[in-house]
């Protein structure tokens, strides 16, 4: 009974400002869109087929990335390590397949098993010491790429197997979209599911919006925890996966700069940094937007570093409205 | 007696223990340790970076974050070198403009903070990124060759082992701990930093107090900045980029807590120490550099966990009854 009343609570969090946030997300949409039609008038080869399969590829993988970090966003934890973990798995994936041959299936799920193992790691040690997961996953980001590069001695994985390459290159039924932004909508439909629908996905929700009430109510926090890491580390590990897919070659400097990546597309859908709330649709039209923005700049010339400071901008505009839209909606911290 | 608790002597022994030890044992293993050239380049360093984990441990005294130390560190670096080296503006000035630049991006970052409310971690890595992104733009990632030959001959001067940059620093180290435990201003930083809203009740400035430690924060990273370009000997727009593990590195290591509240300088001294002492032995073994960055996560880890079994954390829990929670830790 008082686990339904946590749900309770946590569904109504969920629908309490529903409205205002079905609002911001038509708003986000038509902002995208107008972006779209902006660029397609503005920047020539914008609507090309090769462009926008470039651009929706490279959307699918930013916002892999950022479900990695809205997974530890929902239970109000931080995951500094998505870039670390992304990076480890991306080279174990390219070793496996160049140096031990083996086929990419085998490859694939290695990557994604250490994935977990890595994101278990992190919840072990966030739930043993009670040290914030702040300075967790700083350390063990820094001992993850560490032991990468020692292992790999920063030598890159350059010659995989076409059959994994290729997956990346393929038109899907003829329309301009990679098979990776299929694998993104699957792992989006399935957050989307677990958040809607699963015990888990609700009591991650709940532990993002109070520990402590979700504590005293009877949830097993330390185990949501668990779940919440483990489940992160594997996104990571997809997206890492997705990224050397797409690049034809695994190199070590891979995901050290995910950081922002990870933070903008869930920030700017309306997922709350101090957790108890996410929306994945959110997320997936926060990665094209920041994909589009990318994409569409250069496109029409402008410098590559500036568009680095436009990023910086959208993520503070989005926290920002963020804070407005909480604060007109009336929700409690 | 009060304001020692806020040094964490038991950790800082602990460390300084340490310290003498791996100094012991990197003399004895490698002999070229104790050469003179060896303690300047090893002294330089720790200096420059000792100075990065300054700038954060103000902020987390405060118990917020600043990853931008290291993008306004490349801003300044570049600003003052472009205007010596394109527009010929005199040293002093060009670099007064560049530490200027430096307060005005805390500043900025602090009043950001205070008005919008926005998590600090996620408001200084926007910024962080305009930082970078505008350093970017004006470079294009080309360094600028050429200094004014003073700034150089500054960065590479010393007075038998001792690096004169280090004076500077020991300057600041001093200063800032003056301030922060002998200055109105400073004490009243840590109490909001302890628990902002209590300061705020008994009327504490807060904005203040919030603006002026991000302002230290960024006038520290701009001298930081400032000194790799006099050691370098060009404005390289890559200064400041791999700051974000050493600035967290040396106050968690140092007892510093996230919460705030409490600006272990010495700790953060010695644990600074000990990471310039594994970087320079990894060097004098020919050790695969990739190690540091292994070795200090190792390190933050370890130290975290060691602390959190040091008597203050349970006198703190006896009285709370549970361990402080992962909100209060966040808020």
């Amino acid at each position: 009974m008082r686990r339904s009343q946590i749900f309770a609570s946590a569904s109504g969090r969920f629908t309490g400002s529903s409205l205002l946030r079905q609002v911001a997300l038509l708003a986000l949409l038509i902002v995208t869109v107008g972006f779209w039609i902006f660029f397609s008038i503005a920047a020539s080869g914008f609507t090309s087929d090769f462009n926008l399969f470039s651009l929706l590829r490279f959307a699918a993988i930013q916002i892999t990335i950022g479900f990695a970090q809205m997974v530890a966003l929902s239970i109000g934890d931080m995951n500094l390590a998505v870039g670390a973990i992304g990076g480890a798995t991306g080279m174990i994936a390219g070793w496996v397949m160049q140096v031990l041959g083996l086929p990419p299936e085998v490859a694939v799920l290695f990557a994604l098993v250490v994935g977990l193992v890595l994101g278990f790691g992190n919840a072990l040690l966030i739930t043993w010491t009670r040290i914030n997961s702040f300075i967790v996953t700083l350390a063990t980001a820094s001992l993850i790429t560490g032991a990468m590069l020692i292992l790999t001695h920063a030598h890159p994985f350059s010659l995989l197997p076409d059959s994994f390459t290729s997956f990346s290159e393929v038109e899907v039924a003829g329309l301009p979209v990679s098979p990776l932004v299929l694998v993104m909508l699957v792992v989006a439909a399935a957050l989307f599911f677990l958040y809607r629908n699963l015990s888990l996905g609700r009591e991650m929700l709940a532990v993002g919006a109070n520990r402590q009430a979700a504590r005293m109510a009877g949830l097993s926090v330390d185990r949501v925890v668990m779940s919440t890491h483990g489940l992160s580390g594997a996104l990571a590990a997809t997206a890492g996966l997705m990224a050397i897919s797409a690049d034809h070659t695994a190199s070590p400097s891979l995901g050290s700069d995910w950081l922002l990546a990870s933070f903008v597309s869930p920030a700017i859908g309306g997922t709350l940094l101090s957790g108890g709330l996410v929306s994945v649709p959110g997320t997936v039209i926060g990665g094209v937007l920041l994909a589009t923005i990318s994409n569409g700049l250069l496109l029409v010339n402008i410098d590559n570093f500036w568009i680095t400071v436009f990023l910086g901008v959208v993520l503070l505009l989005a926290v920002g409205l963020d804070r407005l839209t909480r604060a007109a909606g009336g929700a409690a911290s | 007696m009060q304001r020692l608790r806020n040094v964490a002597p038991g950790l800082a022994v602990g460390l300084l223990v340490i310290d003498v030890v791996g100094m012991l044992v990197l003399s004895v293993v490698t002999p070229s340790f104790l050469s003179t050239y060896n303690l300047f380049v090893t002294g330089r360093d720790l200096s420059i970076l000792l100075l990065v984990a300054l700038a954060q441990m103000v902020v987390l005294s405060l118990g917020q974050m600043n990853l931008s130390i290291g993008s306004i560190g490349g801003l300044v670096a570049i600003i003052e070198s472009g205007l010596m080296v394109r527009y010929g503006v005199p040293v002093p000035i060009a670099l007064a403009a560049g530490l200027l630049l430096g307060i005005v991006c805390g500043v900025a970052n602090g009043l950001l903070v205070y008005w919008t409310k926005i998590n600090s971690f996620v408001l200084t890595l926007a910024t962080s990124y305009i930082f970078a992104g505008i350093n970017l733009g004006i470079t294009h990632a080309t360094p600028f060759y050429h200094i004014p030959g003073e700034i150089s001959a500054f960065g590479q001067a010393r007075l038998g082992a001792f690096p004169v940059m280090a004076a500077v620093t020991i300057v600041l180290t001093v200063g800032l701990a003056l301030f922060l435990y002998q200055v109105v201003l400073g004490r009243q930083l840590l109490a909001a930093g302890g628990n902002q809203l209590a300061a705020r009740l008994s009327g504490l400035p807060v904005r203040r107090a919030v603006v002026t430690a991000h302002a230290i924060s960024g006038f520290l990273g701009a001298v930081a900045g400032t000194m790799l370009m006099a050691q370098l000997g060009q404005g390289q727009p890559t200064i400041g980029a791999t700051w974000i593990l050493p600035s967290f590195a040396g106050p968690i290591i140092g007892g510093a807590a996230l919460s705030g509240g409490s600006a272990p300088i010495i700790g953060t001294v010695l644990a600074m120490v000990l990471i310039s002492l594994i970087d320079d032995g990894l060097v004098l073994v020919n050790a695969d550099p990739f190690w540091v960055q292994f070795l200090i996560g190792a390190l933050i880890l370890g130290a975290v966990v060691l602390g959190r079994t040091h008597l203050s954390d349970i006198v703190a829990f006896v009285r709370r009854g549970r361990p402080v929670s992962h909100e209060e830790l966040t808020r």
